[in-house]
C-alpha cells in the first residue's frame, strides 16, 4: 500500500517569498466539494477498496449461504380464496403498518402516515442544510444523548400506545358514540401527532439546531417503526390478536411466516 | 428605430420556438403517459366476478342460521324473524375472506380482527362498515343472488332484507 | 522508489493481447493505480483515491456495498428461478413445488433468493439510518439521498411484487391486504390498485403483472438508480467524511481525482 503523499501546501505548492508582503494563495473557480478544506488523508482506491468489497463479497455471500442450508424458504398450502389463514401477515416490512392498521383507519394508518414518512425523507436534505459535523454520528455529544432520549422516549410512548389500545380500544368505547372518521381517523392520528410533535416542542424549547430536531424526528421515525414491527411480528397471534410469542395458540409460529 | 422595434417585441423567435419545443416535448410525453395508461388499464368484464347464482330454496333456511354458498362467496345469513340477506365474505377492511364462526355466532376476520354480527354489522375491530350485501330475489321458491354488484352500506337497515 | 524488476508474468502482461484488454501497466505506482480505476467501465464508479477515515469499518459498516451484493446474488439466483417459474395461477405453486423437489439445488437456489430479498431490505434500511445519522443528505449531496430515498421504495416494492410470486396462501392473503390498503388512497386509490392488479381481485392478471414488475421492470430502474447513486458518490466527493477540523486553515488540495 502507498503512503498518503501528504502535501505540505503552503510551502511547497505557493513557496512564500519573504521580501514580499502578497502572496498567491489560492486560485479557486466556482465552488466544489473540496473549497475550504485541507489536504486529507487519502489512499489510492487500489487495491485496499477492492479487497474490502472482495471480503464483503465472501462475506455476505457465505452468511447467505450457510443460513439457506439451515433453513427453508417457506411454502405454504396453495392459494385459495375462499379461505383466508389464520392470522394473515404482511410480509415483515410491512407488518409494523399492518399493526397501524389495528390501531387506525386504513386512510391514516395506511395513507397518510406513509406519505408523511416519504416526504420528510424527500425532503429532509432541503430543511436540513447546515454543513456542520458532516462525516460524525450523531454530529455531536449532544445530538448522541438526543438519539439516546428519543428512542427512549419512543419505545415507551409507541409501546404503551400499542398495549393500551390493544387493553382498552378507543375505536370500541367510542363506537356509536362519536362517527369513525373521528374514533378511528382523528383521535388515534391526534395521539400519534402529539407522540412525535412532544419532543419535537421539548428541543425547540431548549434551542435546539435544525439538525438536531432531523435527529429527534428520524429516531422516533424508526423506533416507532420498530416497535410497531415487532409487536405485529411477535405479539400477534391467530385473529391479529395479543399473545406472548410462546404462548400462541394452534401452534402458531411467528418467524413460519418470514 | 430598428433598435426600438426590437425592444418592443414581447419574445424573440428564438423564445418562440423554444417554446413551441418544450410545450410540444410536454404534449408527446403526455400522450405517451395517457397511452400506456389506457394499455395498462385492466378490462374489468362487465358484471364483476359473479354472475347471477341460486343459494338454494327459500324454505331450507331457518331463522337464526348462517350458511355458506362456495360458487357465490356469500353467506345466507336468516335472521331470527326469517328475513335473509345476502352477505359477501370479503372484510370491508382489507378484504380478507371472513369465516363464520358457529360457536360464537359471529363472523370474525383473522386478517384485523374485525367481529360482525348475522346482519353483518361491525361488533367490533376495525373494519369502516357493515360486511356488503347482494341484492336478493325470491323467484319461484328459490333464492337467486346476483354477485355483480355488490352494495356497500353505512348501517343495518330494515329494508335491506328480503322476505319470503 | 526501489528498481522494478520485471515480473514472471511480463510475458503475459506485456503482450500485444493483454495490453488490448488493459490499458495500463502493473498497478504498483500511482499513475498505474489511477488507470487501473479509471480505465475499467465497472470500476471507473470508485474514485481513484479515497479517504482514509471513509474505510472505516464502524464508520459506515459496509452497508451500501452489502445492499449492492444482496442485488446482484438476488438477480443471480432469480434468474436461475426463472428458467422453471411458470406465472400462472394453475402451474405457479406446482411450478415451485417442482423446483423444490426435482430440481438440483433448487430448494437451496429458492433459499438463497428468499433470505437475500429479506437481508437487503434490512441492509437497505440500515444504509439510511447509517447515512442519516452521519449527516451523510447535507450538501452537496442532497439529491443523492434522493435517489437512495427512491432506491429503499424501489426496493420495498421488488420484494413486495416478489412475494405473491409462489402463489401459497402466505402471498396471496399478503398481497391482498397489501393491495387493499393502496384502494384506500383518495381519488387515485381504486385506479392504483386495478392498475396494479388488472382486475378487481388478485388472480391471474394480478400474477403476470407482478411478475412482470418483480423480473424486468423494477430490477432495471434498480441498476439504472443504483448507477446514478455510485456516480453521485463519487461526484459528491466520496463518502460524507468528517473534515471539519482542518476546514479554513490549510488552502485545498484537490486530494480525491475527478
Amino acid at each position: 500500500m502507498a503512503t498518503p503523499n501528504q502535501p505540505t501546501v503552503t510551502d511547497e505548492t505557493f513557496p512564500k517569498q519573504t521580501n514580499k508582503t502578497y502572496a498567491l494563495v489560492e486560485l479557486m473557480h466556482g465552488e466544489g466539494p473540496m473549497v475550504g478544506k485541507g489536504p486529507d488523508g487519502t489512499v489510492f482506491s487500489f487495491p485496499v477498496v477492492l479487497l474490502i468489497e472482495i471480503i464483503l463479497v465472501l462475506g455476505v455471500t457465505l452468511a447467505v449461504f450457510l443460513f439457506s442450508l439451515v433453513k427453508n424458504a417457506p411454502l405454504e398450502a396453495i392459494a385459495n380464496p375462499l379461505v383466508t389463514t389464520d392470522p394473515a401477515k404482511a410480509p415483515w416490512y410491512f407488518v409494523g403498518l399492518q399493526e397501524l392498521l389495528e390501531h387506525m383507519h386504513p386512510t391514516v394508518a395506511g395513507v397518510l402516515i406513509p406519505t408523511c414518512l416519504v416526504i420528510f425523507l424527500v425532503l429532509l436534505p432541503y430543511i436540513d442544510r447546515s454543513r456542520a459535523h458532516v462525516g460524525v454520528w450523531f454530529s455531536t455529544p449532544r445530538g448522541k444523548r438526543i438519539v439516546v432520549w428519543t428512542a427512549l422516549y419512543t419505545v415507551i410512548a409507541t409501546a404503551a400506545y400499542v398495549l393500551l389500545d390493544n387493553q382498552f380500544s378507543l375505536r370500541e368505547m367510542l363506537r356509536d358514540v362519536v362517527p369513525v372518521w373521528v374514533a378511528q381517523g382523528l383521535v388515534p392520528a391526534l395521539i400519534i401527532a402529539i407522540i412525535v410533535v412532544l419532543p419535537a416542542l421539548v428541543l425547540r424549547l431548549r434551542k435546539a439546531t435544525t439538525r438536531e430536531l432531523m435527529i429527534a424526528l428520524f429516531t422516533i421515525m424508526l423506533f416507532s417503526a420498530l416497535i410497531f414491527t415487532l409487536s405485529g411480528f411477535f405479539l400477534r397471534g391467530p385473529g391479529f390478536k395479543m399473545y406472548l410469542p410462546w404462548q400462541m395458540p394452534n401452534g402458531y409460529n411467528p418467524l413460519d411466516g418470514l | 428605430m430598428k433598435s426600438g422595434r426590437e425592444g418592443k417585441r414581447l419574445f424573440s423567435r428564438r423564445e418562440v420556438v423554444g417554446t413551441v419545443w418544450g410545450v410540444s416535448l410536454v404534449a408527446l410525453f403526455g400522450q405517451f403517459s395517457g397511452a400506456l395508461f389506457e394499455y395498462l388499464k385492466p378490462r374489468i368484464p362487465a358484471g364483476g366476478f359473479g354472475s347471477k347464482v341460486t343459494a338454494g330454496l327459500a324454505k331450507e333456511f331457518k331463522p337464526g342460521t348462517v350458511s355458506y354458498v362456495q360458487s357465490g362467496r356469500f353467506y345466507i345469513s336468516c335472521l331470527p324473524d326469517g328475513g335473509l340477506l345476502a352477505l359477501w365474505q370479503r372484510c370491508t377492511h382489507l378484504g380478507c375472506t371472513v369465516p363464520w364462526v358457529k360457536a360464537k355466532k359471529l363472523f370474525m376476520c383473522p386478517c384485523h380482527s374485525s367481529v360482525f354480527n348475522p346482519e353483518g354489522v361491525v361488533v367490533s375491530g376495525p373494519a369502516p362498515r357493515p360486511l356488503d350485501l347482494f341484492p336478493i330475489q325470491i323467484i319461484g321458491g328459490e333464492v337467486i343472488v346476483d354477485t355483480s354488484q355488490p352494495i356497500s352500506r353505512d348501517k343495518f337497515d330494515i329494508s335491506q332484507v328480503t322476505r319470503v | 522508489m526501489s528498481v522494478q524488476t520485471r515480473s514472471r508474468w511480463a510475458p503475459l502482461t506485456e503482450s500485444r493481447v493483454w495490453r488490448s484488454f488493459f490499458r495500463h501497466g502493473p498497478p504498483n505506482n500511482p499513475l498505474d493505480r489511477s488507470l487501473v480505476m479509471t480505465s475499467n467501465i465497472f470500476l471507473h464508479l470508485h474514485p481513484v483515491k479515497v479517504n482514509r477515515k471513509s474505510l472505516k469499518w464502524s464508520y459506515s459498516f459496509g452497508l451500501g456495498v452489502i445492499s449492492a451484493i444482496l442485488f446482484g446474488t438476488l438477480v443471480f439466483t432469480g434468474v436461475l428461478l426463472m428458467f422453471y417459474y411458470v406465472p400462472s395461477v394453475e402451474r405457479a405453486y406446482p411450478a415451485l413445488l417442482n423446483i423444490q423437489v426435482s430440481v438440483p439445488l433448487g430448494q437451496f437456489t429458492r433459499n438463497m433468493h428468499r433470505w437475500s430479498a429479506h437481508l437487503m431490505v434490512l441492509a437497505v434500511i440500515l444504509h439510511m439510518v447509517r447515512v442519516f445519522y452521519t449527516g451523510g443528505y447535507k450538501p452537496p449531496r442532497e439529491f443523492n439521498w434522493l435517489v437512495g430515498v427512491g432506491l429503499l421504495l424501489l426496493t420495498l416494492g421488488a420484494s413486495f411484487t416478489g412475494y405473491l410470486l409462489p402463489w401459497d396462501q402466505l402471498s396471496y392473503w399478503a398481497i391482498t391486504v397489501g393491495t387493499n390498503i393502496a384502494g384506500y388512497v383518495p381519488l387515485v386509490g381504486a385506479a392504483t390498485k386495478s392498475l396494479l392488479l388488472g382486475g378487481p381481485e388478485v388472480g391471474q392478471d394480478a400474477l403476470i403483472r407482478f411478475y412482470t414488475l418483480h423480473i424486468a421492470v423494477l430490477p432495471v430502474l434498480m441498476m439504472l438508480a443504483v448507477s446514478i447513486h455510485l456516480w453521485r458518490v463519487r461526484k459528491d466527493g466520496g463518502l460524507a467524511i468528517n473534515d471539519s477540523n482542518d476546514a479554513g486553515d490549510k488552502v485545498g488540495e484537490d486530494a480525491i481525482g475527478n
